[in-house]
């Protein structure tokens, strides 16, 4: 199996503040990677940094063994790397279905002239059946006319997860996409990302829910303080002594 | 999750684009005709230079679409006007290379400042445009040399000897209008204008399904830059007289004004926004004194119980006949 994606030793400073003090690890093609750790971690901070969203102070990022360190998100989407957010960041006021073909369609820009030329241009069959197919895939079908601010809450989680799978990317990268949702609509989440990852798209997926990830993820990198404390299968993480105590904390001295 | 109907949206929408192209064809038709019926030439004045404004307007809505609200607009419309007027009056350039330079020369400064300037979001890009606009009007004051100083450009040809009065360059008005505002509809309506409308709703989202924002930006502030760069240059050679008063702050403060008042959801509202203002002075000029209270008091009550704009008020006269009814058996 081939890396896909290598973090090496990345660091990134806020003022005073050390977001990451030392990361390292690497994902396997086709892989569910976990990122686990506590508020505060640094979690976002490394999908920001992946993505190109922040540049690194140090370190390299290498994506399908290109060095992608500080390339711009646009450009990263371009080489198949994409990611989402954690709040639900989707086009609040637009259909459902116009979501997601605006992420489809963002990497098929043809240039001012060129577009201008063709003008409000419907899309083409094929481009019709992938957008309804990726719809009906995720559960959205029935709601592709609705405006997404009307979404309940899980609905517009997912859609984020839609806009991206719309480029058709390589590795995904979701940033807490359980955060906020009910027992019932996480499962529908753990099926939508098994679906995709099926499918061949490798996940890089962050949380700090142990339990989500230890389901979802063949590995885990456990984060703490902005370093990689242990990396390993969910079952060997949970076992890890510093995790334990990084997750609850040092047993009390008996007096 | 509430059921929802979608079956009448398609018949519903054909409708509407019929209706839009029926209006479109009776306002083409009006606009062509009814200067030949009129021998007051204060009219067709009055009406040329609602034409001209709504170049700026439609220019300036790109950028509001787009989320940036510049307050330097009237700077760049100066920057063609000049352009122009200088190229024809002092190397004696005829008329369509000058004109073809007032597009080019701001959309050249737009590309330099661009980069800059777009970085910076809401209010901190409004100040920075205001005190761009500034700069660039105290440049026509003081570049005395080259601009004339206070006292402006005299005798600044007509495009044309054919053009040279009102009724003519009425209609040359009309088919540049109808050209920028075309293709400022055309943008919109693009990919490129989904785009567009991306960045101003959500930019890092925008970014990360892979629009390149701040080059998108760019090229957006570039063609809205050229386009009001020709109504100067149109403003120019059609009052032969250039002075530095008209691209001042209350001149950029209007064409924002324009798209506020009008609607800036949709092309339509800077156009109608501009309609209704450039001519409103006019039809006022019995009440001088009364004037600025006027035009205050409806700027208020539009904001007030039309936060969408004229074009939302029209809309919904619409909605209401039956003919603008999208469902309905």
């Amino acid at each position: 199996m081939s890396e896909l994606l290598q973090v090496q030793d990345i660091q990134k400073r806020f003022g005073a503040l050390q977001a990451i003090e030392l990361l390292r690890f690497s994902l396997n093609e086709g892989e569910i990677l976990g990122i686990i750790g506590p508020n505060g971690a640094g979690k976002t901070t490394a999908i920001n940094l992946i993505s190109g969203m922040m540049r690194p102070d140090n370190g390299r990022v290498f994506f399908a063994e290109e060095d992608v360190t500080g390339m711009s998100p646009h450009v990263l989407v371009n080489r198949g790397l994409v990611r989402t957010f954690q709040a639900t960041t989707v086009y609040q006021d637009q259909t459902v279905r116009e979501n997601v073909l605006r992420g489809a369609y963002a990497k098929a820009y043809p240039g001012l002239l060129k577009s201008l030329w063709r003008g409000a241009q419907g899309l083409s069959p094929a481009e019709e059946t992938f957008i309804d197919d990726l719809l009906a895939q995720l559960g959205l079908a029935e709601m592709a006319p609705l405006t997404a601010r009307n979404l309940p809450y899980g609905h517009q989680k997912v859609l984020g997860l839609a806009i991206a799978l719309a480029a058709q990317p390589r590795l995904m990268m979701l940033d807490e996409p359980a955060a906020g949702l009910a027992h019932d609509e996480v499962v529908h989440l753990e099926g939508v990302i098994r679906r995709a990852n099926a499918s061949g798209i490798s996940m890089l997926v962050v949380d700090h829910n142990m339990r989500f990830i230890s389901t979802l993820c063949q590995r885990v990198v456990v984060l703490h303080h902005g370093a990689e404390l242990a990396t390993g299968t969910p079952r060997e993480v949970t076992r890890d002594q510093r995790v334990i105590e990084a997750y609850l904390g040092t047993p009390h001295e008996p007096a | 999750m509430q059921p929802v109907s979608v079956s009448m949206a398609l018949p519903g929408q054909a409708r509407q684009r019929v209706l839009r192209w029926v209006l479109i064809g009776i306002l083409a038709a009006a606009l062509l005709i009814w200067p030949l019926f009129t021998h007051d030439l204060f009219y067709t004045h009055i009406a040329t230079l609602v034409l001209l404004y709504c170049i700026g307007a439609a220019s300036l809505h790109l950028l509001v679409r787009l989320g940036q609200l510049s307050l330097c607009h009237a700077a760049f419309m100066g920057i063609g006007g000049y352009t122009s007027a200088l190229l024809t009056t002092r190397l004696g350039w005829p008329f369509l290379p000058a004109f073809v330079a007032s597009a080019i020369v701001p959309g050249v400064v737009a590309l330099a400042l661009g980069p800059i300037l777009l970085r910076l979001r809401g209010v901190y890009f409004v100040m920075i445009t205001y005190s761009f606009g500034e700069l660039v009007r105290l440049l026509f004051n003081e570049w005395q040399s080259l601009t004339g100083g206070a006292d402006g450009i005299f005798h600044i040809p007509p495009p044309h000897p054919f053009f040279a009065t009102s009724r003519e360059y009425y209609y040359f008005a009309l088919v540049m209008a109808a050209l920028c505002v075309g293709f400022t509809g055309r943008i919109l309506s693009s990919q490129t204008g989904r785009f567009i409308d991306s960045i101003r709703e959500s930019e890092r989202l925008a970014q990360s399904s892979g629009v390149p924002v701040l080059r998108f930006k760019v090229m957006v502030f570039v063609l809205s830059c050229g386009l009001v760069g020709m109504q100067g240059s149109l403003m120019a050679h059609y009052i032969h007289y250039l002075s530095p008063g008209a691209f001042g702050f209350s001149e950029s403060l209007n064409f924002l004004v324009f798209n506020v008042i009008g609607g800036m959801q949709t092309l339509a509202g800077p156009i109608i926004g501009a309609v209704f203002l450039v001519s409103l002075p006019e039809v006022l000029r019995g009440w001088v004194e009364l004037q600025r209270v006027i035009y205050g008091v409806i700027l208020i009550v539009v904001m007030l119980y039309a936060p969408g704009g004229l074009v939302m008020i029209g809309r919904r006269t619409l909605e209401l006949l039956p003919i603008g009814r999208g469902g309905g058996s």
